[in-house]
């Protein structure tokens, strides 16, 4: 187990490698940087500024330069928030953001497996194409939709919670971007857990069980959903890796200070190094959930057991 | 056995439906049945004739779209319309099911001993740990090897007959009044098969409960029944005492069932008939271990230097249980994967061939597969699968031609020439197998590799397969490799039998020297197993 650790976590590294190569040079390849503004600067003050960041050096030797400084835990200065650099302003948003979408992550799952376990066993009903019908809406419905929506009718028609921000960090404040935020992967978890659910009820082994008189609370929860969240686990993955390296639109909806923005608006800005930032903390996120995915998918089903 | 008057299941007007999308299918039609104590029924019939639904109906484990009605009363208490609440006190205590699939029966996530102790600690309480004595005390009885070991293994660590042997310990464990079941061997190897039936059968004396046994093989209902019920679309053609079924049998389907133990015997070709293919030395190895980037260092010899040489009309039986190798054999002997050895075809060396070399032989060297349903493309209709291989081996001929040759094929194969505009899935298991051999009999081959042409298919329709081969072999002069695990098969079929395990041959001769008088204990288990459990 210990070995299996290891041996992934040291596969992290090639991968890191390239992701840092491939999006370093596809942000210098889209036209525009991070002075070109609306009104122009004078020439001297460009050259100057491009000399200061050492934008004016070959790109290979930015690269390296880059690179290098990135081993030792230093991101650059971010070129548009001048007052810190990027590893502290995503050292400042980090937290917001994987509270809220540790929120959001527990909502979607833990609504989503069990929405879709009542669909499975009562498969065709109407209730069954109630939440199918409703898990579609999610899924279909983008966040910048949910989040108004939400805010007009539970913050400014009922006035029950407040409409925006982070406020003393109370639950009160984070409820509604949690849900803005958790609804489309709750719809997805529910689609995935009825799905493998109507499969698991039809193996043979619960078909054993069944024919040896196990109450039915035991044939559906301790054998057929065991199974079933196999398929449910993978997912966990990159859903847990998008929802706590925080949302654009929902933290920039309600307000929140976390770092989700920093992807759009370093996107924007040609703000090379955020951009380069949040690439590879969302990179290190994914391989990190992946990894106790991994993990956790071997407790669960014996047959892929790391030993 | 005790006391073999009373009756504990009794099944009156049984009736099980299912509703589908083209109307309701009458899968059960109204039958009667009676278990009494300690004894053994066979319920036989062929695949669709409402054997296995009549049981899951009255253990209410039908499909969602199925229904149950009539009576089946368990020691007077009325199973059918019982909650499955209700349902619970008798299912897994006082009656108890095996299935046909060792393989899936199981839960793959939990330890067999989990799952023995399951029911227990269900029906009479207590914890797990509590049941765990029983449960190697079960597994003790059911002879599974180290007890205390395995009672933690999961069910993949196992093999198939082990596992069944794990659903047997499931099934006695609060020892039942009544044991079904559900074609218990029928995914197992023959030697296995015999085992598991013995066990069967020894744990029936000892604990004294009633089998209801399913099955479409009357080979094993002959020395293991008691009574024979037959069955047949749903209804029960006949009931008697095996002796009864057996030897004066009433109905005509009975009748049929019984005739369609293959039999016959095929002549040896004349001593100077030459070789037409010949495989000497056949070596084919299996790299094991390894993964994408590293070659794995363990090598597995699926078949480990093997001889074969085959005459001119001649049809060799291969016989082995899985795993044995007899496929990869047949593979091999075409050229169609890796192997090392000499072979010839005719009189020519063909060792060195490459695909290129190979494709012209490939006309007259021809291989028909087990699964009529697998190996038959479903979006082609049966004329274009059929004359797939002519536009390779005889480019020149017109489409008016090819159509031609189609209809003589499945006229020869005993199909309508009219199928040729249909779709495989509109033809049974026994006439998709005869589209198979016509596929293969279109390009007038010389030597057949037949890989289990009759396993699929119900014992009457087997018969006619077989039938249907020997003619063609007759008609053509035909040499043909017939591998199977099925001995009665390869007894009605072959001249020559060669018996292979692990790779190797154990033993081989003239199929009545095989069959009468076997040398080797392998042999002599195999024949025992297969013809009298």
């Amino acid at each position: 187990m210990i070995s299996f650790i290891l041996r992934r976590l040291a596969s992290a590294v090639p991968t890191l490698f390239i992701v840092v190569t491939i999006s370093f040079f596809l942000m210098r390849f889209a036209p525009g940087g991070p002075f070109n503004l609306e009104r122009p600067l004078p020439p001297q003050t460009m050259a100057n500024l491009m000399a200061t960041y050492q934008l004016d050096q070959p790109l290979w030797r930015q690269y390296v330069h880059y690179l290098s400084n990135a081993v030792t835990g230093d991101f650059g200065p971010s070129y548009i928030y001048k007052d810190n650099n990027v590893a502290q302003l995503i050292g400042k948003g980090l937290p917001y953001s994987i509270e809220l979408g540790l929120y959001a992550l527990l909502f979607a799952v833990i609504g989503g497996v069990i929405a879709g376990t009542i669909a499975a066993l009562r498969q065709n009903s109407i209730l069954d194409f109630t939440i199918m019908s409703v898990s579609t809406l999610g899924v279909t419905v983008p966040n910048f939709v949910v989040g108004p929506v939400l805010t007009l009718v539970f913050a400014i028609g009922l006035a029950w919670l407040p409409a925006g921000g982070w406020g003393d960090g109370s639950m009160r404040y984070l409820i509604l971007p949690m849900i803005a935020l958790a609804l489309p992967q709750l719809a997805v978890f529910a689609r995935l857990t009825r799905g493998s659910m109507i499969e698991a009820l039809h193996t043979d082994h619960i078909r054993t069980a069944k024919a040896y008189g196990l109450p039915a609370r035991t044939v559906v929860v301790t054998h057929a959903m065991r199974g079933a969240m196999l398929p449910v686990v993978s997912y966990l993955a990159p859903c847990a890796a998008a929802l706590l390296t925080g949302s654009a639109v929902v933290e920039t909806i309600f307000t929140i200070p976390g770092v989700g923005r920093y992807f759009v608006l370093g996107a924007i800005n040609r703000d090379y190094t955020l951009v380069m930032g949040t690439v590879i903390l969302v990179a290190i996120f994914v391989i990190v959930f992946n990894l106790l995915v991994d993990i956790l998918y071997g407790l669960l089903d014996p047959r892929v057991r790391h030993d | 056995m005790a006391d073999t008057n009373e009756t504990i299941l009794a099944v009156r007007g049984l009736k099980v439906n299912f509703s589908t999308p083209d109307g309701t299918v009458d899968a059960v039609k109204g039958i009667d049945l009676d278990v009494r104590t300690g004894e053994t029924l066979a319920v036989v019939g062929e695949s669709g004739s409402g054997k296995s639904q009549t049981m899951m109906g009255i253990m209410g484990l039908l499909a969602k779209n199925g229904t149950v009605t009539g009576s089946a009363r368990y020691r007077g208490q009325e199973l059918v319309g019982l909650s499955p609440k209700a349902l619970n006190g008798v299912r897994g205590s006082k009656i108890t099911m095996i299935f046909q699939e060792p393989m899936t029966s199981l839960d793959p996530l939990y330890t067999i001993g989990r799952q023995i102790a399951e029911p227990i600690v269900h029906h009479r309480g207590g914890t797990f740990k509590q049941a765990r004595a029983r449960v190697l005390e079960l597994l003790e009885l059911v002879g599974i090897p180290e007890p205390g070991r395995r009672i933690d293994s999961y069910p993949h660590e196992l093999s198939g007959g082990q596992r069944q042997r794990v659903m047997i310990a499931m099934a006695l464990a609060n020892e039942p009044d009544l044991l079904i079941a559900d074609e218990p061997t029928t995914a197992l190897d023959v030697t296995i098969q015999a085992q598991i039936l013995d066990l069967l059968k020894s744990l029936q004396k000892r604990f004294g409960m009633a089998i209801v046994l399913i099955t479409h093989d009357l080979g094993i209902v002959k020395h293991f029944a008691e009574r024979v019920a037959v069955m047949r679309r749903g209804e029960v053609v006949e009931q008697g005492t095996t002796a009864d079924i057996f030897e004066r049998p009433q109905a005509d389907y009975t009748k049929m069932l019984l005739a369609a133990e293959p039999s016959g015997r095929k002549a040896a070709p004349a001593d100077n008939a030459p070789i037409i293919l010949e495989g000497r030395d056949v070596c084919v190895d299996y790299a094991i271990g390894g993964g994408f980037f590293t070659r794995g260092n363990a090598v597995f010899r699926a078949v480990d230097k093997v001889t074969l040489r085959l005459r001119e009309g001649q049809t060799i039986g291969v016989v082995g249980e899985s795993g044995s190798g007899k496929s990869t054999l047949g593979r091999a002997l075409l050229r169609l994967l890796p192997s090392s050895g000499y072979y010839r075809f005719g009189t020519t060396d063909i060792s060195g061939f490459d695909r290129g070399q190979m494709r012209p032989l490939r006309r007259a060297l021809q291989l028909v597969f087990q699964d009529p349903y697998g190996s038959l493309s479903p979006r082609r209709t049966v004329g274009e699968i059929i004359t797939e291989g002519l536009h390779v081996h005889e480019p020149a001929l017109s489409r008016a031609d090819r159509d031609r040759r189609a209809i003589e094929a499945l006229k020869e194969v005993g199909l309508d020439p009219a199928s040729r505009n249909r779709y495989p899935h509109e033809f049974s298991g026994g006439q998709r197998q005869r589209i198979a051999i016509a596929r293969a009999m279109i390009l007038k081959p010389k030597v057949v590799i037949l890989d289990e042409p009759t396993s699929a298919l119900d014992r009457s329709v087997q018969g006619q397969v077989i039938e249907l081969l020997r003619d063609l072999q007759r008609s053509h002069g035909l040499s043909y490799i017939f591998i199977s695990h099925d001995l009665s098969v390869v007894k009605a079929m072959s001249d020559y039998v060669i018996v292979m395990k692990n790779g190797k041959i154990v033993e081989e001769g003239d199929t009545d020297g095989i069959f009468d008088a076997p040398r080797e204990p392998y042999t002599r288990t195999l024949i025992g197993a297969a013809f009298n459990v």
